[in-house]
């Protein structure tokens, strides 16, 4: 899954509040440690530059919470109706 | 100044706390202190990672104890920690938790003779002095010297509650970390700093006195209550008779308390915690609630006031909710 590729689709008006809840899942999510730390690494630089929304940003976050928690980030990615991205994740679950 | 502070316990996967504190240095604190006990990530790991995500606020273990760790070592620590974040580091030490101690076979003996002489060691180490140190306790040999120079001083500050200790830290701290959240137990401490400055020839301005509380703030008091429950449960049960009676607290029922924490029962252990118990032993509420709290413990004398633990119901949301509704009340946003 090429998720660079991707965040490009996400509308620019929709990604603060989606990294925003992506996030959320991302913090609250049980398996926290399934995500590889340098990963973590990325998504904390992007962070500490307040980027996360940014292409780059949101790249990293996607990966970190598809690993961490696929079932709650397809639902939320699916809320925001980007069923490709959706599809994507769902199909890495497979 | 009003500063302001904020305490994780590394428990939490080490991108998570320091994805906090990023928030935390975003939001205009002044202060991060990483707990140090043995059970949990190490904080020199953690405070290493953190600093390389931040870029001004200062941090350093709150706090660290000379019983499991050897002062020239906590030197080290936080000498090195410098060069990463340098001139941002800051090193909170007290005697440690007795609980935490007995669990690996340290019995906390002369705790104020150990910190004052820890406290003496860890500045001697850092300004690279010459000569040997012969305390009672702790002894260094002449040549136990850095081979690197450290460039900034590295403030210490000393975690506190009874009226010896707080003398203490009065006397030979740069800073003070009170632990206790009741206006009533901060204004005495308050008085003991005081009093063990001035007793040490030192002006008490020159002390950075930190409320270090239980905290939890969240949208209503009903939920920011939730989340204090089990650490106030945790401190009632760890409370001197003395602390328990001032606040007509009854002995036994901290006793009861105690007994059902060790026996694991935490439905009646934490179902014991009454409002009173939370409102003597945490700093709780709405944004609203908690800046009134706030505001009557600056009044006391403080001149930092630290959000512990448990921060809220949900910590990113509480931070936000501190930094934005909060903080805003006492200082200007970065």
């Amino acid at each position: 899954m090429e998720y660079r590729e991707l965040v490009k689709t996400i509308p620019r008006t929709m990604r603060e509040v989606l990294s925003n809840k992506l996030m959320d899942v991302l913090l609250e999510a049980k398996a926290g440690d399934a995500v590889p730390s340098s990963v973590a690494k990325t998504l904390l630089y992007y962070w500490q530059r307040d980027q996360l929304a940014s292409e780059a940003g949101l790249t990293a976050l996607l990966r970190a919470v598809v690993e961490a928690d696929p079932v709650r980030s397809a639902a939320v990615i699916g809320d925001f109706g980007l069923e490709e991205i959706k599809l994507a994740i769902s199909l890495k679950e497979e | 100044m009003k500063s302001f502070g904020i305490e994780f316990v590394p428990m939490e996967l080490f991108w998570r706390t320091t994805y906090y504190t990023i928030q935390a240095e975003h939001l205009g604190y002044d202060s991060i202190w990483i707990t140090d006990h043995f059970n949990n990530r190490n904080v020199y790991v953690s405070l290493s990672v953190i600093a390389n995500y931040t870029e001004r606020i200062k941090l350093g273990p709150g706090v660290t104890n000379p019983y499991l760790v050897h002062p020239v070592m906590t030197a080290q620590s936080v000498a090195s920690l410098n060069e990463v974040a340098s001139g941002r580091v800051i090193c909170g030490i007290g005697a440690g938790d007795r609980t935490t101690l007995e669990m690996v076979g340290v019995e906390m003996k002369a705790p104020l003779r150990t910190v004052r002489e820890a406290v003496e060691i860890i500045r001697r180490q850092i300004v690279r002095e010459k000569g040997s140190y012969e305390g009672r306790l702790f002894k260094t040999s002449a040549g136990a010297r850095f081979n690197f120079k450290v460039n900034d001083g590295i403030p210490i500050y000393i975690g506190a509650q009874g009226p010896k200790m707080l003398q203490l830290a009065g006397a030979i701290g740069d800073g003070a970390l009170i632990n206790a959240s009741h206006p009533d137990d901060i204004e005495r401490a308050v008085t003991y700093i005081r009093k063990g400055a001035e007793k040490a020839g030192r002006d008490p301005k020159e002390i950075d006195i930190a409320a270090y509380t239980s905290f939890s703030v969240a949208e209503n008091e009903k939920s920011a209550r939730k989340p204090v429950t089990p650490v106030v449960a945790y401190i009632v049960a760890g409370s001197p008779p003395f602390i328990l009676e001032k606040h007509d607290i009854k002995v036994e029922k901290a006793e009861k308390i105690r007994s059902d924490l060790a026996n694991r029962k935490w439905g009646e252990a934490f179902g014991a915690v009454n409002d009173h118990m939370i409102d003597t032993f945490a700093v709780c509420g709405s944004p609203d609630q908690c800046t009134e709290k706030i505001d009557n413990l600056f009044k006391t004398g403080i001149t930092h006031f630290v959000t512990g633990s448990p921060l809220g119901p949900n910590i990113r949301a509480s931070i936000n909710l501190f930094g934005l509704e909060v903080l805003p009340n006492f200082k200007e946003q970065p």
